[in-house]
C-alpha cells in the first residue's frame, strides 16, 4: 500500500529545513528527529547544519533511505519539491503550505498542478495535505508536524482521523490531558490524494489501532468515505459537524432540504458507522470500541451503588436509544438474594452504597442472557474499592462490553483506574461520560454494516 | 416496450436541463407511479374538450419547458384548480395562452382530472445526486411542513422498500399517515414506493440530476403524483462516472 510511505517511513527529508528556531522548517526537523531513522535537512540556500546534520541542496541528494518529505516551502513552490520528490523515489509528502484549493480559483489550480506533479510522473508521491499540520505516530516517536510540544501524547490504541488539522490537535491534546494513548493522529487537510478513504484503510491495517475517530466536515468524496467505513473490520467512530448549514442549491426543495450533515448522519446510520456529537464523545465512545467486544444489541443492564447517578445515566442511554430492558426473574432472585430488601432491582439495579457484595451483583446482571452490555457505576470508597477480581472474571467469561464510571479523589482515581482498564474494561469519571461511551456501544450494535440493511426502529439522528 | 427515459434523451438532444411536467410524470409513470390521467391541448376549445372527457372538475397547468415554477409564472395564471365546469376551463386556458403568446412562448395546457387533495396527506418524495454523496433520496411532509419545519428524513440511494418505510417512520409527522383525529390512514407502503423509485432513477441515471413529486397525495389506497419535476444535467449524456475531485477544507 503506497500511503505507508507517509505513514510507516524507513527515512525523512524535510524540505525548506532551516536552522533558525520558530520557523516550521526549524520545527519540523526538532521534531522529526525525534524519529528512529534517518532524517535529511534539505535546504539549497542553507549552508553547514541542523541538529547536528548536514543541509543537503535537494532530495535527490539523499544517499540513503528515505521515503517521506515533510515540506515545508511556501504554495508556489510545493508542486516542484513534489515532483523532485517523485524522481527521487520518495513515494509520501506532507505538505504544511496553505494557499491550494481552500484558497480560491488560484489555489485551486495550483492544487491541480500539485495533483499533476504527485501522480503523473514515473513514480507517484502520495500526499497528505496541503493545508495540513501533519500527523503523529507516538509509538514510533515519529512527529511529522510543524507544531511543538506533540511529544507529550501518549501511544495507544486510538487512530485519530480529522478533516481539520486544528481539530486533530483538539482531539491529541485533550487525549493527551486525559492520559489517552493514540496510535496516530492525522489532520488530513486538502486531501490532495491522501482522503479518508485511504488514511481508514490504513490504520485498519495497522497492528496498533483497534478504533478509527473520525471528524467529518463535509469532505467531498463522502461515498468514498462511506464505502471504505463499511469495508473495514476495526470499529469507526464519527464526529460530523455541520448541522447548521445548508444547502446551497435551492431550484428546488430537494435541493435545499438535503444538506450533507444530514446526509453524513444518514450515511453513516446506512454504512453501519456510530457517530457522536462532541470531540469528548468522540475519545469516550472510541475508547469503549477499541477495548469492549463488539456488543450483541442495545440491550444495557446499568448497576449502581448510587441512585442519583444511576438516574442521570438510565435518563441519557434511554434518550440515546439504549435499551434498559427487565432483568431475567432468575437474575432478579439472585439479586434479592444478595441484597434482601433491595430498592430497586430491575434496571438499574441500585444497590444503596458500595459495599463488598456489589461485584456479586454486577456479576449478576452481566451475566444475564437479556443483557448485552454493562454499565457500571460506583463512587470510590476507601475500605471497599472497587469490584476488580471479579471484573476480571467477567471480562473473560462473558464476552460483552463492560464499562465503569466513577467518581474519587482525583490522586485515588489516578492510582486505580489503569488497572480496570488494563483488564478491558474502560473507565469514565463522569456519569454522562460513562452513558455516552455506552451509547456509542449500542449504535455500533443497531448500525449494522451489512448494505441497505438498518433494522426496523434503528434510529438515524436528523 | 418503449424506452422508459425517451423524454429523457429527447430533452438531453434539445439541450434542454429539465422535463415538462408531463414528460416527467411519464417517466415516473412507467416506474410504477401513479399520476393524475391528462392531455396535452394547443387551444381553449380543445382544452374544453379534454375536460369533457376527464369528468370535471379539472385542473389547467401552462406546459412549456421552460417554466419550471407555474404557479409564480405570469403573475400566478400558470396553475388553475378546481375548474368545474366548460366556461371556467376555456377562461383558465385562454388566461395561459394569452399570457404565453405575450412572452413568445411556445406553451401548451395540461388539462388534469382533478384530485381532491384534502382525501389525503401530502409528501415530498425527492432524488439528487450530490457531487459528495451520489444519488440521495428524501421524503418530507408537503406543504408548509416541509418548508418552516424540515421535517424530512435522508438516505443514499438506491434504497430498499423496507428502508423507505423506515424514512417515514423517522418523520415527526409519521402518526399522520396512520390517521389523525378521524382523518383516514394513508398507504405508506405506497410513498415508499415512490421514494424507491425516484432514487432508483437518480442511481440509474447519471443525466438525470434530480427527480421531485411535490406533492405526492399519499391517499388510504396507494399515492398519485400531483407535480413532478426532472431535472437533468445536460452535460452528461452518457452514463459515465461524474465524480467531482476532492477539494478543500477550512482548517
Amino acid at each position: 500500500m503506497a500511503v505507508q510511505d507517509v505513514f510507516d517511513p524507513s527515512g525523512i527529508a524535510v524540505v525548506g529545513a532551516s536552522d533558525t528556531p520558530g520557523k516550521m522548517g526549524y520545527e519540523a526537523v526538532q521534531n522529526a528527529i525525534e524519529f528512529d531513522g534517518p532524517v535529511y535537512p534539505v535546504n539549497p540556500s542553507a549552508s553547514g547544519s541542523v541538529f547536528g546534520r548536514e543541509f543537503l541542496d535537494s532530495v535527490g541528494a539523499i544517499d540513503g533511505p528515505v521515503d517521506l518529505a515533510l515540506v515545508c516551502v511556501p504554495a508556489p513552490v510545493v508542486p516542484s519539491v513534489i515532483a523532485e520528490c517523485g524522481e527521487a523515489g520518495i513515494g509520501g509528502a506532507v505538505i504544511f503550505a496553505g494557499g491550494f484549493a481552500e484558497a480560491g480559483a488560484d489555489g485551486e489550480q495550483l492544487q491541480d498542478e500539485l495533483v499533476a506533479a504527485a501522480t503523473e510522473g514515473e513514480n507517484e508521491v502520495d500526499l497528505l495535505g496541503p493545508n495540513t499540520s501533519g500527523f503523529l505516530v507516538p509509538d514510533e516517536s515519529l512527529y511529522a508536524t510543524f507544531a511543538t510540544g506533540i511529544e507529550t501524547v501518549p501511544a495507544g490504541n486510538l487512530a485519530i482521523v480529522a478533516q481539520s488539522g486544528g481539530l486533530a490537535y483538539s482531539l491529541a491534546f485533550q487525549a493527551e490531558n486525559r492520559g489517552i494513548g493514540v496510535s496516530a493522529m492525522v489532520g488530513l487537510g486538502n486531501r490532495a490524494t491522501v482522503g479518508f478513504g485511504e488514511a481508514i484503510a490504513y490504520f485498519d491495517g495497522d497492528d496498533r489501532t483497534d478504533a478509527i475517530l473520525l471528524h467529518v466536515e463535509g469532505a467531498d468524496d463522502a461515498r468514498d468515505l462511506l464505502e471504505t467505513c463499511r469495508a473495514v473490520e476495526t470499529p469507526v467512530l464519527a464526529y460530523n459537524v455541520g448541522e447548521e448549514d445548508v444547502g446551497d442549491f435551492a431550484e428546488s426543495h430537494t435541493g435545499a432540504l438535503t444538506g450533507r450533515y444530514e446526509l453524513y448522519e444518514a450515511g453513516f446510520a446506512q454504512y453501519g458507522v456510530p457517530t457522536v456529537r462532541s470531540t469528548a464523545e468522540l475519545l469516550d465512545g472510541g475508547r469503549a470500541l477499541a477495548t469492549c467486544p463488539r456488543p450483541d444489541g442495545p440491550n444495557v443492564g446499568v448497576v449502581t451503588a448510587q441512585a442519583g447517578p444511576g438516574i442521570a445515566i438510565a435518563d441519557r442511554l434511554k434518550a440515546a436509544g439504549a435499551t434498559l430492558p427487565s432483568l431475567d426473574p432468575e437474575t432478579q432472585a439472585v439479586i434479592e438474594d444478595i441484597l434482601p430488601g433491595i430498592t430497586f432491582s430491575a434496571n438499574p439495579v441500585d444497590t444503596g452504597r458500595p459495599m463488598p457484595a456489589f461485584g456479586d451483583v454486577v456479576a449478576a446482571v452481566a451475566r444475564d442472557d437479556t443483557i448485552d452490555i454493562v454499565l457500571v457505576y460506583e463512587l470510590y470508597e476507601g475500605g471497599i474499592g472497587y469490584p476488580t477480581e471479579t471484573l476480571e472474571e467477567l471480562v473473560s467469561a462473558v464476552d460483552k462490553p463492560i464499562v465503569f464510571a466513577t467518581g474519587g479523589p482525583d490522586d485515588t482515581l489516578r492510582e486505580t483506574l489503569p488497572e480496570l482498564e488494563a483488564l478491558g474494561v474502560p473507565t469514565y469519571r463522569t456519569p454522562e461520560a460513562g452513558a455516552d461511551a455506552v451509547a456509542a456501544l449500542v449504535r455500533a450494535a443497531k448500525r449494522t454494516r451489512a448494505p441497505d440493511a438498518v433494522s426496523p426502529g434503528a434510529e438515524v439522528s436528523r | 416496450m418503449t424506452n422508459p427515459l425517451t423524454p429523457v434523451d429527447a430533452a438531453l438532444t434539445d439541450g434542454r436541463t429539465a422535463l415538462t411536467e408531463s414528460e416527467a410524470k411519464t417517466v415516473i409513470a412507467d416506474r410504477g407511479l401513479v399520476t393524475p390521467t391528462g392531455e396535452l391541448v394547443r387551444a381553449p376549445d380543445a382544452a374544453v374538450e379534454a375536460a369533457e372527457r376527464l369528468g370535471f372538475p379539472v385542473v389547467a397547468k401552462v406546459a412549456a419547458p421552460s417554466v419550471q415554477h407555474k404557479s409564480e409564472w405570469a403573475g400566478g395564471v400558470g396553475v388553475n384548480v378546481n375548474l368545474g365546469d366548460a366556461d371556467a376551463v376555456r377562461t383558465a386556458a385562454t388566461q395561459i395562452f394569452d399570457a404565453a403568446s405575450d412572452r413568445d412562448l411556445d406553451a401548451a395546457v395540461l388539462i388534469e382530472e382533478g384530485i381532491d387533495i384534502e382525501a389525503g396527506l401530502e409528501v415530498i418524495v425527492g432524488a439528487t445526486r450530490d457531487p459528495s454523496f451520489g444519488p440521495t433520496v428524501l421524503v418530507g411532509l408537503g406543504g408548509i411542513a416541509v418548508e418552516i419545519l424540515q421535517d424530512t428524513s435522508h438516505r443514499i440511494a438506491p434504497v430498499s422498500t423496507a428502508t423507505a418505510l423506515e424514512m417515514t417512520r423517522e418523520l415527526e409527522a409519521s402518526p399522520l399517515f396512520d390517521g389523525y383525529r378521524g382523518s383516514p390512514a394513508v398507504d405508506r407502503e405506497a410513498v415508499a414506493e415512490a421514494i424507491v423509485a425516484v432514487g432508483d432513477l437518480v442511481a440509474e441515471r447519471e443525466a438525470i440530476r434530480e427527480v421531485e413529486i411535490n406533492p405526492l397525495l399519499a391517499r388510504p389506497d396507494g399515492a398519485v403524483a400531483l407535480d413532478a419535476l426532472v431535472s437533468l444535467d445536460s452535460e452528461v449524456h452518457g452514463d459515465g462516472d461524474h465524480r467531482s475531485g476532492r477539494r478543500q477544507n477550512r482548517s
